[in-house]
């Protein structure tokens, strides 16, 4: 029953971003549209942060791969959106693919610091290989001369670009819940919760890790590569170890145990940032005061705590 | 290779620097298992702290070293007692994740006080001008960092090996339970450590700020550099403290000088390799995977 | 409008009233918006302040002065906090949320670069007033964007001149590890090139990455290279700490050419005091002591009023920027944001840095790189003070339009 009113509220909800330009002030499709690539880059963040427990400090290396691909592909060969985003998805699964490699054989802070470290090296590179990546300016100056698909869409219409990106967002987001719910999913969240007796099972725990963190990375890079477009530009930034901390806070926000948690978590803190700003520079003591309260007093998050609380209310 | 002997000085420097920082993110993660995100913003509270009594109290820069970082220890205590307190037995993200938000809050409230413009502490008269060592002008500030940097060393050897305080504070970390059954006050211990890392970082704060402009984006910049610290030589390790930041101090001294176009990546570069081939560090216990 | 009330009046009186009333009052008290993006937080957030102090000056001037076309100016602030990505969707707030006017800001080359392609969707006049990345009135220039701040080739050819002038022959470079580093040693050695084929332009150089803190390894390789000429771009803390660290290291003895160029920001030579040596050459986009000129006059004595200290070129660059949309709406006769791009167009104004004119070819201010050679203590304002001042011709420094790469 209580199952039922989630769907439903689930499905409202993606009505409601479907009917967005029409009601919303124009200003919000913009809003929506970083939310929704904030809340997959989230999303998958929490593939390895929430089911499987590594805490990594460099996916923004995949998004930013994702991005970088994009808009080189846009800039160099022109070529059709949709071709630009599988190549971006390709290239950032084979970066997770390497630097998971090394990282998934460590546990807990190791993990954490190695992943940092790899980043950063990638933040490096993108920044220091002038030639290739323009360096700390970035790549920019692209544009989207088609989609791909014989669809004739204007991509420079924010409004049709906040629908590709909707429609993108929404397909990815159920193929990672589908993970999730797999055999392979209920594996990684056995993983978490613990590993040796995963192990005695006769499975192969860093195998586990890796294909985790290989599909992370890859979701990760689909929403780079909707960022760059929609940002016009692809900089080192958002390789940065501040730009890895963001799906962390998101996760945290709107709650690691639940799938959705993280999309919420996206929603609120762009929506916060966005408010805040207007009315005081003071956006990142905010934030820092909100993520220490949540961490201490509400670990599940505002969408966890709520859940938590309704699911349990008269049963 | 005329330039070796700055090079190797210079080194040592930034290395004994960076040690007294780095030491005290060990010795808090060794004892409270919590890596301390918001410890360069700790250390940059030192600096500011040191900026308040010497620039604008006219203080000696001597008060300024024997204050201010007790200072910075007060406010750990108060993070302590207020935050810290309810996540000691959760995970060590949760702790990633509070100390973060921790030093989001010390960094901004610090600008919203004192601005974000550069400030500069000058050193005080006798540390001040250069010395020729080596055959080249050295500045004498840089001889005292070195040398406060060996009396830390020194000193905290002393208090782990050889003072009863030292030797409580290394049951806690390697059995708190134990340590408790034993009829040691863990609570105490505990935020008696933070406090002492604290105050450690607040110490590098104060020396830091007569050589280094202060702004409130430092703690930032030398958090990172201070993770590279102990998972080079092991978290929680004292001896890796120490060989992590002489690695790193090197990195800086030889790779700025001899490999310049390579400067921002070296650091990670030498964090991976050793993590790769040593997951727990150089100096770590055991494997952890 | 009076025959139209007239007319009204007849109908309704009712209705009269409050449609002149409604038109009457959005001539008179609907205030015209400024978007202004900067740095407000973290370590460079001096900058955003530096920016805002100059704008406050300049709206407040024009709101005494009765406005901008009978209206009231204000000024709304988003930090870009440095990112790109927050600039942009701060850039959109303001044009579509808070319906701004125009937009001034950014102190980031890298955000530059970002943002200035998504201009021409708000329609929104955009004036650059720090940033000096010479592509976004290069290649990635549009009809939107200006800037009134001087760009990296501009002061790199100033910088190439003076240096051509010395006897230096070996050059080397210290910069930040990033675009602006990079491009500063380009320019100013091909322009350097070009005018002194002789010179020998080094292989040893040193880019510390920005917010080195510890710049003494560099320091002592280039010493170990033996220049007899230096152009070092370093800026902000990190040139605060180069200073003090060269100093120990006997660097500014050794008789080389020194030439810093963001040297004489009034903010390190605040953080610096005497700790700046003499006789070394700074520039900076604009040195308040270069131009005797009423603007600038006016400008200086009324920041010195209000802020105690002299004048940042960030602040001069934000406040120039205000009185340019200022004229610019005045000579459209309308706020549309598209009118007010084309007026900016060629359009020449009286600054504190001088005349300025922006080019039609690339949009980019005609403005005036000065240089100096760092001299006595200033007896009140307590930093150094420039001697042998040169402001150059701009038409002189300016790449040619067709070398920007810009089409417009």
């Amino acid at each position: 029953m209580k199952q039922n009113i989630l769907t439903g509220v689930l499905l409202a909800v993606i009505a409601l971003l479907v009917a967005l330009p029409w009601f919303a002030p124009y200003f919000y499709i913009f809003v929506f549209t970083e939310i929704l690539i904030l809340g997959l880059f989230a999303v998958s963040f929490n593939l390895i942060f929430g089911f499987t427990g590594m805490l990594s400090f460099g996916h923004a290396a995949y998004f930013g791969m994702g991005a970088y691909t994009t808009a080189m592909l846009l800039l160099h060969l022109d070529w059709p959106l949709l071709y630009t985003l599988v190549a971006a998805m390709a290239l950032s699964g084979l970066l997770a693919l390497v630097i998971g490699f090394f990282c998934v054989r460590l546990s807990e802070v190791y993990f954490a610091m190695l992943t940092l470290a790899f980043g950063m090296m990638v933040f490096t590179i993108a920044h220091s290989w002038r030639d290739v990546t323009n360096g700390s300016d970035g790549i920019a100056g692209f544009r989207i001369s088609e989609f791909g698909l014989g669809l004739d869409l204007v991509m420079g219409n924010p409004a049709v670009y906040y629908h590709v990106t909707l429609a993108i967002v929404v397909i990815a987001a159920l193929v990672l819940y589908v993970i999730s719910r797999s055999s392979f999913g209920l594996i990684l969240k056995a993983i978490r919760q613990n590993p040796e007796r995963v192990a005695f099972c006769g499975l192969n725990v860093r195998s586990y890790r890796l294909a985790s963190f290989v599909i992370a990375g890859i979701f990760a890079g689909l929403a780079g590569a909707l960022m760059a477009p929609f940002l016009r530009v692809a900089s080192p930034e958002l390789m940065h170890w501040s730009l890895s901390a963001e799906p962390v806070l998101m996760s945290i926000l709107g709650g690691t145990g639940y799938f959705m948690g993280p999309f919420v978590g996206a929603a609120l803190f762009v929506l916060l940032e966005t408010w805040i700003t207007s009315y005081t520079g003071a956006w990142m003591l905010f934030l820092g005061i909100v993520l220490a309260l949540m961490v201490m007093f509400f670990r599940k998050g505002v969408l966890g705590t709520f859940l938590d609380w309704w699911m349990n209310k008269n049963d | 290779m005329s330039g070796l002997g700055p090079a190797l000085l210079n080194s040592l420097e930034m290395g004994l620097l960076l040690f007294v920082i780095a030491v005290g993110l060990n010795i808090v993660f060794g004892v409270l298992n919590i890596i301390n995100f918001a410890h360069g913003a700790l250390y940059m509270l030192g600096a500011y702290f040191g900026y308040t009594l010497i620039s604008i109290l006219g203080l000696p820069f001597w008060i300024a070293l024997l204050t201010a970082p007790l200072g910075v220890a007060i406010i750990a205590v108060l993070i302590d007692r207020l935050m810290l307190r309810f996540i000691y037995d959760r995970d060590i993200a949760d702790s990633l994740l509070l100390t973060f938000a921790i030093m989001l809050i010390i960094s901004e409230s610090v600008r919203s006080i004192y601005g974000s413009n550069i400030q500069a502490v000058y050193p005080p008269a006798i540390l001040d001008g250069t010395v020729s060592l080596l055959g080249s002008p050295y500045p004498i500030y840089s001889l005292f960092v070195i040398a406060m940097g060996l009396i830390i060393l020194a000193g905290l050897w002393y208090l782990f090996n050889r003072t009863r305080v030292g030797k409580i504070m290394r049951a806690a970390a390697l059995d708190r339970d134990m340590a408790e059954a034993l009829c040691i006050n863990t609570r105490m211990v505990v935020t008696g450590v933070f406090a002492f890392g604290a105050w450690l970082a607040g110490v590098g704060g104060v020396i830091a700020a007569p050589m280094r402009t202060i702004d409130p984006g430092m703690g930032e910049k030398i958090i990172i550099e201070s993770f590279i610290i102990v998972v080079i030589g092991g978290l929680g390790s004292f001896p890796g403290a120490l060989i992590g930041a002489l690695i790193l101090g090197a990195i800086y001294g030889f790779g700025g000088r001899y490999f310049p176009e390579f400067n921002l990546l070296l650091p990670f570069l030498g964090m991976a390799l050793v993590l790769l081939f040593k997951p727990t560090g150089i100096m770590g216990k055991g494997a952890n995977a | 409008m009076k025959q139209f009330n007239a007319k009204n009046l007849m109908v309704s009186t009712v209705t009269a009233a409050t449609l002149s009333l409604g038109t009457g009052n959005a001539m008179a008290e609907e205030p015209i918006r400024f978007g202004a993006i900067y740095i407000l937080s973290g370590s460079a957030a001096t900058y955003g302040e530096f920016a805002q102090r100059g704008i406050d000056l300049a709206v407040e001037e024009i709101n005494d002065s009765g406005g901008i076309l009978q209206r009231q100016v204000e000024v709304l602030y988003e930090d870009s906090q440095g990112k790109a990505a927050t600039a942009i969707q701060a850039a959109r707030k303001l044009a579509y949320q808070d319906n701004v006017d125009a937009l001034l800001g950014l102190d980031s080359s890298g955000v530059a670069q970002g943002m200035v392609p998504t201009v021409p969707e708000l329609q929104k006049p955009f004036i650059i007033t720090h940033a000096a990345t010479p592509d976004v009135t290069g290649n990635l220039c549009n009809e939107f964007t200006y800037r009134i701040s001087v760009n990296v080739p501009q002061n790199q050819k100033a910088a190439a001149m003076i240096a051509a002038e010395t006897d230096a022959k070996r050059w080397t470079t210290i910069g930040p590890d990033y675009a602006f580093g990079h491009q500063t040693w380009e320019y100013f050695g091909n322009y350097l090139k070009e005018m002194k084929p002789e010179v020998e332009l080094m292989e040893q150089t040193a880019f510390p990455r920005f917010g080195a803190e510890d710049f003494t390894p560099f320091i002592n390789g280039i010493m170990d290279a033996d220049p007899e000429g230096i152009i070092i771009s370093t800026w902000g803390g990190d040139l605060v700490n180069f200073i003090r660290q060269a100093n120990n290291l006997g660097f500014f003895d050794q008789g080389y050419e020194v030439m810093f160029t963001v040297g004489a920001a009034t903010e390190v030579l605040d953080a610096l005091g005497d700790q700046m040596p003499e006789g070394v050459w700074l520039s900076t986009r604009y040195w308040y002591d270069a131009y005797d000129n009423e603007a600038n006059t006016r400008f200086v004595e009324a920041y010195l009023d209000e802020y105690g200290s002299a004048p940042s070129y960030n602040s001069e660059g934000a406040y120039a920027a205000i009185y340019a949309y200022k004229q610019a709406m005045e000579a459209a006769g309308t706020t549309d944001g598209p009118a007010v791009a084309k007026a900016l167009s060629g359009m020449t104004m009286e600054a504190p840095n001088g005349t300025v004119t922006f080019r039609p070819g690339d949009h980019q201010a005609m403005v005036s790189p000065n240089w100096g050679i760092s001299g006595p203590m200033h007896p009140e304002h307590g930093i150094r003070t420039l001697t042998d001042i040169r402001v150059f011709d701009p038409e002189e420094v300016a790449r040619p339009v067709e070398e920007t790469g810009c089409t417009l």
